[in-house]
């Protein structure tokens, strides 16, 4: 008993610093943040008035508005193109898998500001390919606008569908393909059996990359300033403007946005754990 | 009369040879078992004939349809796995119906029903794969197959995952239900013993052909070659040459001499009522002695070779461990190959 005991307080010890770190730097920020949400401009009054002015103004309601429309759509589009993606890279082979992962895991980490840049230096108003595809007399990207909506769309698929398939692939490995064979010889095609077995067991892997990519999406700042400056309404950019731009500073108000987007945030994580709950009955 | 009809199947990959000119036939309502040692194709052939496999060569016939180009799907073989491939996210009662949903069969419900009854399942119609133990989770493969009332069941080592009583529980269960359903079965093993309590038939298979078939008790009483003598009944495999040098006689031809175990006697040296019309007599000293079940098995070093000697084991037939002895072998116990 005494040893076990023993071995758990090394544990714990080994783990120290990894619980400081966490503290200092995740529930320490976290719980500033909450509090300061409630003071007033002068950061002495107690007051929730941060809040009311958040859901009086039609501005920050369009921010919060806009990042969740755009952080739903990248993440649903990037999820079901990895989905297919890393479906198609497991029917290679296995020397080709690892070189496609290898690519994938890299550019998975680009993003941020080196991706807006290269997105405007290929298809910006004066871009590589803007500009070669209008010299050959080929107008698809006539009516196309990087600093846009569309634009921002575009920019915001493309740094997720890496990391959206990093997450999937593994999940494919689970599936035997013996269910595939034991479904066939019971009469299933192949579109059966992804809808009745595939689908459902890769699900909690989906869902779960889901929500990082939703997260990922509605926490983006630097990919989104990089490449529509403040011209477009996002959240993450109206509350760093709040906390770090160099017109009017107001920290109370944008940790209250912040409050609000972490709260969107477990949101779309409590919804993700009802779905599953409800499809895959098996998992408790 | 055939039901099942291999013909001259053959199938390779890249550059080996794994199904060699097979053909085999089988009756209507037989067990029938593959027996092999691993990596002579047993599985090969079973999955051609589900259909998860292409033969290179041959066809495949059932019930005097010719299946070769047909689709899993199609071919109306059920298959049981050795890793029961239950689907996960399904608790026992949809694993079980979801061939009839494919084939959009009416009145599942009392259809599944009855086939957890026959595999012995109520009351775990709702839980899933992971909450049940191997032995139940191979009656739910079993009954998803059956469910389809298949032509040919297909088990591929459907019990070697499983403890050595709860397997024997289930070999009795299957033969019982193959029985009652008077399904063609086709059932893969490695195991000698498994196949000679569960069979009608045994196919001995080695490097992808068919040495032998037959009965349980014609294969184990006349093996018609070394490989399937060493592999069916622990034979005493004996060079015909030194087999002379021992028993000092010329008289014997052939190539080699296969004696099953339990057919010799052993006989203190010094005891002199030996038969020796009917016998030939080897003489030895006791090497080794080991038990196995109710079973003794002597190890009897000779001049020439190692005998294995087993006996029923009952107070008063005690060797000694280096103890001098006559081996009795019956002259017409002696299969000549
Ligand atoms: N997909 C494959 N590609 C290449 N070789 C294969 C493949 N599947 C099987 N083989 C080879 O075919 C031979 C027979 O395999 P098979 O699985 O039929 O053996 P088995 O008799 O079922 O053995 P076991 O008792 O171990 O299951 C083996 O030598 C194996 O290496
Ligand atoms: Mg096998």
């Amino acid at each position: 008993m005494r040893k076990i005991k023993k071995q758990k307080i090394y544990l714990l010890a080994l783990l120290l610093p990894f619980i400081m770190f966490v503290i200092g730097f995740e529930i320490g920020p976290l719980v500033a943040m909450i509090k300061n949400s409630f003071y007033a401009d002068n950061g002495i009054q107690v007051t929730i008035n941060q809040y009311i002015t958040i859901f009086k103004s039609k501005f920050y309601l369009q921010a919060i508005q806009n990042s969740l429309v755009i952080s739903l759509f990248s993440a649903v589009v990037s999820v079901i193109i990895a989905v297919i993606a890393a479906y198609s890279i497991t029917k290679f082979s296995q020397k080709i898998q690892n070189r496609i992962l290898m690519i994938t895991n890299m550019t998975s980490n680009f993003e941020g500001i080196p991706l807006s840049f290269s997105y405007i230096i290929l298809l910006g108003n004066n871009g590589l390919f803007t500009l070669l595809f209008s010299k050959i007399g080929w107008d698809v990207f006539a009516d196309f606008n990087l600093y846009s909506w569309t634009g921002l769309i575009l920019v915001y698929v493309y740094f997720q569908i890496p990391l959206a398939v990093m997450l999937i692939y593994p999940s494919y490995q689970g599936i035997k393909k013996q269910w595939k064979e034991a479904s066939s010889l019971l009469g299933g095609s192949t579109s059966s059996f992804w809808l009745h077995i595939g689908i459902p067991v890769l699900l909690p892997s989906i869902v779960g990359t889901f929500s990082i990519l939703f997260a990922n999406a509605m926490g983006a700042y630097a990919t989104a300033y990089a490449l529509v400056g403040s011209n477009y309404n996002l959240l993450s950019l109206q509350i760093a403007s709040l906390v770090a731009s160099d017109v009017a500073l107001k920290p109370q108000l944008g940790s209250a946005l912040g409050v609000l987007l972490a709260a969107t945030m477990i949101g779309a994580m409590w919804f993700n754990g009802r779905m599953m709950r409800r499809i895959r009955r098996d998992l408790k | 009369m055939s039901y099942v009809t291999i013909d001259q199947v053959t199938k390779g990959y890249e550059n080996q040879v794994v199904l060699n000119d097979i053909s085999l036939v089988l009756k209507k309502g037989e067990f029938a078992t593959l027996l092999g040692q691993s990596g002579c194709g047993k599985s090969t052939l079973l999955r051609s004939i589900a259909g998860l496999e292409d033969v290179d060569l041959g066809r495949i016939l059932i019930d005097g349809k010719d299946i070769t180009n047909l689709s899993p799907r199609q071919r109306e073989v059920g298959m049981v796995f050795q890793s029961y491939a239950l689907f996960p996210n399904m608790n026992v009662f949809d694993n079980i119906a979801y061939g009839l949903k494919m084939k959009k069969i009416k009145n599942i419900k009392s259809r599944v029903k009855k086939m957890i009854e026959m595999v012995d399942l109520i009351g775990k119609e709702e839980s899933y794969p992971h909450q049940l133990s191997g032995g139940q989770q191979q009656r739910v493969a079993l009954a998803r197959a059956l469910v389809m009332e298949p032509k040919v069941l297909l088990l591929d080592e459907p019990l070697s995952a499983l403890d050595a009583k709860i397997r024997k529980n289930l070999q009795k269960e299957l033969k019982r239900i193959q029985k009652e359903l008077d399904i063609t079965t086709i059932f893969v093993t490695h195991d000698q013993e498994e196949a000679m309590t569960m069979s009608d038939r045994i196919f001995v298979m080695n490097k992808g052909q068919v040495v032998q078939s037959g009965s349980p008790s014609e294969i184990y009483t006349s093996p018609v070659n070394t490989f399937v003598a060493k592999f069916i009944g622990n034979y005493n495999v004996c060079n015909m040459e030194a087999f002379r040098k021992l028993v000092r006689s010329t008289e014997l031809k052939g190539n080699e001499v296969a004696i099953r175990p339990e057919v010799l006697q052993l006989v203190s040296v010094g005891e002199d009522s030996l038969d020796l019309q009917e016998n030939w007599v080897i003489k030895g000293i006791i090497k080794d002695v080991s038990m196995t079940g109710n079973v003794l098995r002597y190890e009897v070093e000779t001049e020439e070779s190692v005998f294995l000697v087993d006996y029923l084991h009952h107070r008063g037939n005690m060797f000694e461990q280096g103890a001098r002895v006559h081996i009795l072998v019956p002259k017409k116990e002696c299969i000549i190959l």
